[in-house]
């Protein structure tokens, strides 16, 4: 499922990343509060990191021969927190594209979307509503199996919607080049029929040996729980996510005053004339139609970046270790 | 007719050789000590004897057979060596994996297809003979070191191997417990099983080893005595208590 | 054999065990295959890729935003000859490699390429060949420039550079942890498929128990771990300070980024200003 680079846009990559940017804030709150009550959570969360990579390493066998790995997004988020889970394994995942070239390192945003939260927090919520109804494995073979396909549908979306955002004048897709009819059932095909179950049995089994060996090292959750407002808050932003990829595209078009359309066209055209085979490739060819060149991408590029840097800023000074008092 | 045959065996790590050149008879029902400083390749030969590693260089035989890496791929004759070969880590932490100690020692025998009366047979005699019958019911997770250096022998013991390898096998063990599983090993030995076990103290073995391999920092076997021409050796005597 | 009249032994253990008949069954064999698995892996962490020492050393700092820059400009340029810049430049970063390394290089990154090609081929009846030969030079570029930089820094040096980006200390903390303990857990993982393997002396009835029974087992060693990094962290005075940015030549920095950071400016403003867009 590690979406790998150049098959997402540079905006949809932007996109993500910054909607990321929040949900790993808010993580990063939480295990803060967690840290108050189960002190080893903090090496937990690297030592989880590296147990989500051997995970999703390890080959599994499946009937008929071949292998398939599971990725263990719901176990962890049952074993350590769920947010504990997305911390940890957004270390996987960032490990992952930059040491072992496993997953593209610009679509970093989209993976860690993917895997690390929208995988854990589907399955955690199945777990708690299953714990609810006192059949908690229940809960979370529903909870690994929905995991997992939600998490390939929103990758087979993110993928497939790529032809639609960005082409070419002639309607040659600039990256990924499967849109929704064929990368959704793809991916979901893929995970729905083999993938799921994998997840299932992976997941149920493990949980099933720790729960008998050491129920006590299994994660609790807090007494006071204001779990489901957080819930809220992701699942929104999840849904948010993929309208936001399809708002962009619409919203770039309403920018441009018209005369500076005109100049730019002009200006754009100019350019292209004596490059012949730069034709059918050229990216401002994609917003032509709109009539939009030039400066607005830069402008909205170099206005995303900024964005990215100062929400990234923010991030970092929230994170800081305050200065101690000495005593 | 030798049981172990191995001629002019080598293995390198990627960066280190762990044994260099090795050429050796092991008979059946021999109780062969390994000693020498750590990291001097005994562990690296009691892993190729188990066949979890194949040689660089040279041969290895087991009961007349050519153990090398088309050997081990052919999962039919691997198990069959498995079979006939166990091997009680060093870390015995990674050789317990179920979540009790009877049903540690069960996984053995119930791959052998025994029956279920033989299977709990043999649970009881091997908790028994390691005296960690108390310990039945206990998950291995949360044993200390050396309940679980017991239940380890426990459970390779169940599957009645032909020869025993034993890595370390008294570290963090009491000095009574080191004395109930050497003689346990001695009764082991008695009964027809060949014992290897690799070992760095050598008072800790010196009453039972019938025959000592002494291995120097080089990964080199540079001595190769019975326990009588031992006790005419003083000098290695003495260079053995100071490993 | 005669039984030792001494030996307190049962009598089972006093027979060898006829050899068991053992059927063929496919369940066995992912074992092994995840040994060589995580052999290769427990190998690339002990030695990681041999890292280039030129005398042309960067900070870390300057690799990460040389990586960033260069991969956000080829997967946002869409004509033929930016990407021949593109390619250029790389090719000169490239040049810099001793000729092992190269090879090391090219071997992997023909890998690399036949993988991501085989994927996106099926649309070359969809789409046509401009667009699958224009998204397979972009994808191999992309892929090249990411093996570079795995190849010419190692981890430790990432952290540094992290550092120098201010990147929060509990994130590189939890990098370097996570790093660490690949390697001992996967040591430990690895022991335990052995450790299994020694014992599966039939085909596993139940290999998805065994699966269960390995990571059950894996993931409370981690949680071990955890307890004991902690309890370390704390009697050694852990003040939050992971790792300290180093000093380093400033103006190499600044020289071996400029060619990259001229090139995203080009790409930014050459439309508007210069008309070369």
């Amino acid at each position: 499922m590690h979406i790998p680079d150049n098959y997402l846009s540079p905006a949809t990559c932007g996109t993500l990343v910054t909607a990321m940017v929040p949900i790993w804030t808010v993580a990063v709150l939480k295990v803060k509060v967690q840290l108050k009550r189960q002190r080893e959570t903090l090496p937990m969360l690297g030592i989880a990191a590296s147990l989500a990579f051997l995970i999703m390493m390890f080959n599994l066998p499946i009937p008929g021969g071949t292998t398939a790995h599971a990725v263990g997004g719901t176990l962890l988020a049952v074993l350590i927190g769920p947010w504990a889970a997305c911390l940890a394994l957004t270390v996987t995942l960032f490990l992952q594209a930059l040491l072992f070239g496993d997953g593209g390192i610009l679509a970093f945003g989209a993976n860690a979307l993917n895997m690390a939260v929208i995988m854990p927090f589907v399955g955690y919520a199945c777990y708690r509503l299953g714990q609810k109804w006192h059949h908690p494995k229940v809960g979370l073979a529903i909870g690994a199996y929905l995991g997992i396909n939600t998490a390939a549908l929103v990758a087979g979306i993110e993928l497939g919607l790529q032809p639609l955002i960005a082409h070419t004048a002639s309607g040659a897709p600039l990256y990924c080049p499967y849109g929704l009819n064929i990368a959704v059932p793809a991916m979901l095909g893929a995970h729905l029929l083999v993938a799921g179950w994998v997840e299932v049995g992976f997941t149920l089994l493990v949980y099933q040996f720790v729960q008998k060996v050491a129920p006590t090292s299994l994660y609790q959750t807090a007494p006071k729980t204001s779990q489901r407002r957080w819930l809220g808050l992701l699942l929104g932003l999840a849904i948010l996510t993929p309208l936001g990829l399809l708002a962009s595209n619409t919203a770039w078009g309403e920018w441009g005053p018209s005369e500076l359309k005109h100049l730019l066209a002009q200006q754009h055209l100019a350019a292209q004339v004596p490059q012949g085979m730069a034709h059918g490739f050229h990216f401002q060819a994609l917003f032509s139609d709109y009539a939009i060149a030039g400066l607005p991408v830069s402008l909205g590029y170099i206005l995303s970046a900024l964005t990215a840097i100062v929400i990234f800023g923010l991030l970092i000074r929230g994170l800081q270790h305050d200065p101690q008092p000495k005593n | 007719m030798a049981l172990i045959d191995l001629t002019d065996l080598s293995y390198d790590y990627p960066n280190t050789c762990g044994l260099a050149s090795l050429s050796l008879t092991i008979n059946p029902g021999e109780f062969v000590c390994l000693m020498g400083p750590n990291g001097s390749g005994k562990s690296t030969l009691l892993r190729l004897l188990s066949g979890l590693a194949t040689a660089t260089q040279g041969t290895y035989h087991f009961n007349q057979q050519l153990v090398d890496s088309g050997y081990l791929a052919d999962a039919v004759k691997r198990q069959q060596l498995h079979q006939q070969i166990g091997m009680v880590f060093q870390n015995t932490d990674v050789q317990l994996f179920n979540p009790t100690v009877a049903e540690e020692v069960a996984f053995g025998p119930q791959q052998l297809g025994l029956s279920p009366s033989e299977v709990t047979k043999r649970i009881n005699d091997c908790l028994a003979l390691t005296r960690s019958a108390d310990l039945r019911d206990r998950v291995p997770y949360q044993l200390s070191g050396g309940e679980k250096k017991r239940v380890a022998l426990a459970s390779v013991l169940a599957l009645n191997p032909q020869v025993l390898l034993l890595d370390e096998p008294l570290n963090g063990l009491t000095i009574a417990a080191q004395q109930q599983m050497l003689t346990l090993l001695q009764q082991l030995q008695a009964a027809g099983k060949t014992i290897i076990m690799a070992s760095h103290n050598f008072q800790q073995v010196q009453p039972v080893g019938q025959r000592f391999l002494i291995f120097n920092a080089d990964h080199q076997v540079t001595a190769d005595v019975t326990a009588s021409e031992l006790a005419t050796l003083p000098d290695l005597q003495a260079q053995l208590m100071t490993l | 054999m005669i039984p030792n009249p001494k030996t307190e032994l049962p009598n089972w253990l006093q027979r060898p065990t006829p050899p068991t008949k053992i059927r063929r069954r496919y369940s066995r064999q992912f074992l092994a295959h995840n040994q060589r698995r995580l052999r290769h892996l427990l190998r690339r962490l002990a030695q990681p890729a041999p890292v280039v020492t030129s005398n042309w050393h960067l900070s870390a700092q300057a690799k990460l935003l040389r990586l960033g820059l260069m991969l956000g400009l080829i997967a946002s340029v869409q004509s033929p000859s930016w990407l021949w810049l593109l390619g250029l430049m790389l090719g000169i970063q490239l040049m810099l490699l001793p000729p092992r390394q190269l090879r090391y290089f090219g071997r992997h990154w023909l890998l690399d390429c036949l993988v991501a090609g085989l994927v996106v081929l099926p649309s070359y009846w969809l789409a046509g060949p401009t667009t699958v030969l224009f998204f397979g030079l972009k994808t191999s570029l992309m892929l090249a420039q990411a093996l570079h930089f795995r190849l010419t820094t190692p981890f430790a040096a990432i952290l540094t550079g992290l550092k120098a980006w201010h990147c929060p200390n509990v994130i590189i903390m939890t990098l370097a942890i996570a790093m660490i303990y690949l390697r001992m857990l996967g040591q430990y993982l690895l022991q335990t498929t052995e450790a299994m393997d020694l014992r599966l002396v039939a085909p596993a009835r139940h290999p998805y128990h065994l699966i269960g029974a390995l990571f059950g087992n894996l993931y409370l060693k981690s949680y071990t771990y955890a307890l004991e990094l902690y309890a370390a962290m704390e009697a050694r005075g852990f003040n939050g300070q992971y790792v300290k940015a180093t000093a380093t030549n400033r103006w190499r920095d600044y020289l071996a980024v400029s060619p990259s950071l001229l090139l995203m400016g080009l790409w930014l403003f050459g439309g508007h200003y210069f008309g070369i867009n």
